[in-house]
């Protein structure tokens, strides 16, 4: 049966897709989206690189224009985190104390970052949120030497900004290069020269320890595994996200979506989950599922990967390292991801050419 | 007819038009999605604008002029 009313706990992109899809599919009951970050849903791929190197606002990250939700009956309720759910009375209580009623729940949570495991003196920042964004900005404003926890894709978007903000830059990767589960160890040895070749003091099989501070409790430095120290005085712990889940409870009625149902943290998927969880409240048939698909801008590339390249045994490089194609097959000849790097035209033929392979 | 309006602003690369439409939109140099005839028949523009993850792609119907 379709709820009369439905509430929607995290107001990321999955969060505004279900909101939305509600209403598109012609929901007419109540839809409630609530967030804990005071403003609302807006562009989360920006704030590594726009928002930081500040040639974007934070107003201008907005997913939709302020009116949007007005029109759409899109009740927002911002700044304030769920902490209850109540089942029996199906209710959702606030950190402030409001109460929000409704037949069906969606938990779109989102992620968190991790950090690491011993305490962090001033100037040492995570990057999930405009608020993480901005607190990171206002360190970098006053510092030379940035060391990046992390050799993901947050971590290289932030240290390609930084770089372009005249930042010395230090990447710890724990592995042997960058990428080389997600892309595979050719792409990986690849963006690693990159790195380097735009000056970034990037270390492999790098362990953090602990960091050092000053008098005035700011950061100094990282502690590595090998005892040596890295000099910096900002640091960006990069290290990967784990599922926001505090309010998960089972209930049949509660759909999860987005990075908090545990996906791949992708921002297309997310969206996709979105959609997903209001059909499954509308009672409609699933749409079908596309393959996997993330973007980076990094250092003058943009990669984007079509499908899942973690899975390959080989891959099959065409290119060169400013402009390439990568094609990842499995063991049994399949096609099964493709890159493109600075090849942005080609990403709809590569997308069918897996569906092909499929 | 369908009118076909594009918000490159929430265009993040992912193609799926340009897949499904190759007719009607195409992904330009810097990687967003751009519309090659901003008025078509095709009903496919229907499936390229679900597809997108960003509900970035409005269709709107026209009565034929």
């Amino acid at each position: 049966m379709t709820p009369r009313s439905v509430l929607v706990v995290g107001a990321g992109l999955a969060g505004a897709r279900c909101a939305e899809t509600l209403r598109a599919e012609g929901f007419g009951g109540d839809v409630v989206l609530v967030g804990e970050e005071p403003v609302p849903p807006y562009e989360r791929p920006a704030l590594s690189k726009e928002l930081l190197a500040g040639t974007r606002t934070p107003d201008s990250l907005s997913l939709r224009p302020p009116d949007f939700w007005v029109d759409h009956e899109i009740a927002l309720v911002l700044g304030q985190r769920v902490i209850r759910l109540d089942n029996v009375k199906h209710l959702a209580v606030t950190d402030r104390g409001a109460r929000l009623p409704s037949d069906a729940v969606v938990l779109a949570t989102g992620a968190r970052p991790r950090n690491l495991p011993f305490a962090a003196p001033r100037g040492v920042h995570v990057l999930r949120t405009l608020g993480d964004a901005l607190a990171l900005q206002a360190t970098l404003a006053s510092a030379r030497r940035l060391a990046i926890v992390g050799g993901g894709f947050v971590g290289a978007e932030v240290a390609s900004t930084a770089r372009g903000l005249g930042l010395e830059v230090t990447m710890l990767e724990a592995g042997e290069m960058p990428f080389a589960a997600v892309l595979g160890p050719d792409v990986g040895t690849l963006l690693a020269d990159r790195y380097r070749r735009h000056g970034v003091d990037l270390r492999t099989k790098a362990l953090a320890a602990g960091f050092r501070a000053h008098g005035s409790g700011r950061v100094c430095g990282i502690e590595l595994a090998d005892r040596s120290v890295v000099p910096c005085d900002a640091v960006l712990v990069a290290v990967g996200v784990e599922p926001e889940r505090s309010l998960a409870v089972a209930a049949s009625d509660i759909q999860l979506a987005g990075d908090a149902a545990g996906g791949p943290g992708h921002w297309t998927s997310a969206a996709a989950d979105g959609v997903a969880a209001a059909r499954r409240i509308l009672g409609l048939d699933p749409l079908p599922t596309p393959a996997p698909f993330f973007w980076s801008d990094q250092f003058g590339l943009r990669i984007q990967l079509v499908g899942d390249a973690r899975a390959a045994a080989a891959v099959e490089i065409d290119g060169h390292d400013s402009e390439f194609v990568a094609r990842y097959w499995s063991t049994d000849g399949r096609l099964v991801a493709a890159l493109a790097a600075n090849r942005p035209r080609e990403v709809a033929a590569l997308r069918a050419e897996l569906a092909l392979a499929a | 007819m369908y009118e076909i309006v594009i918000d490159r602003s929430l265009c993040s690369g992912f193609a799926a038009c340009a897949e499904l439409a190759p007719d009607v939109f195409e992904v330009d140099v810097g990687g967003k999605a751009t519309v090659r005839v901003g008025r078509s028949d095709d009903p496919t523009v229907l499936d390229a604008a679900a597809a997108c993850p960003m509900a970035a792609i409005q269709v709107i119907e026209r009565e034929a002029a």
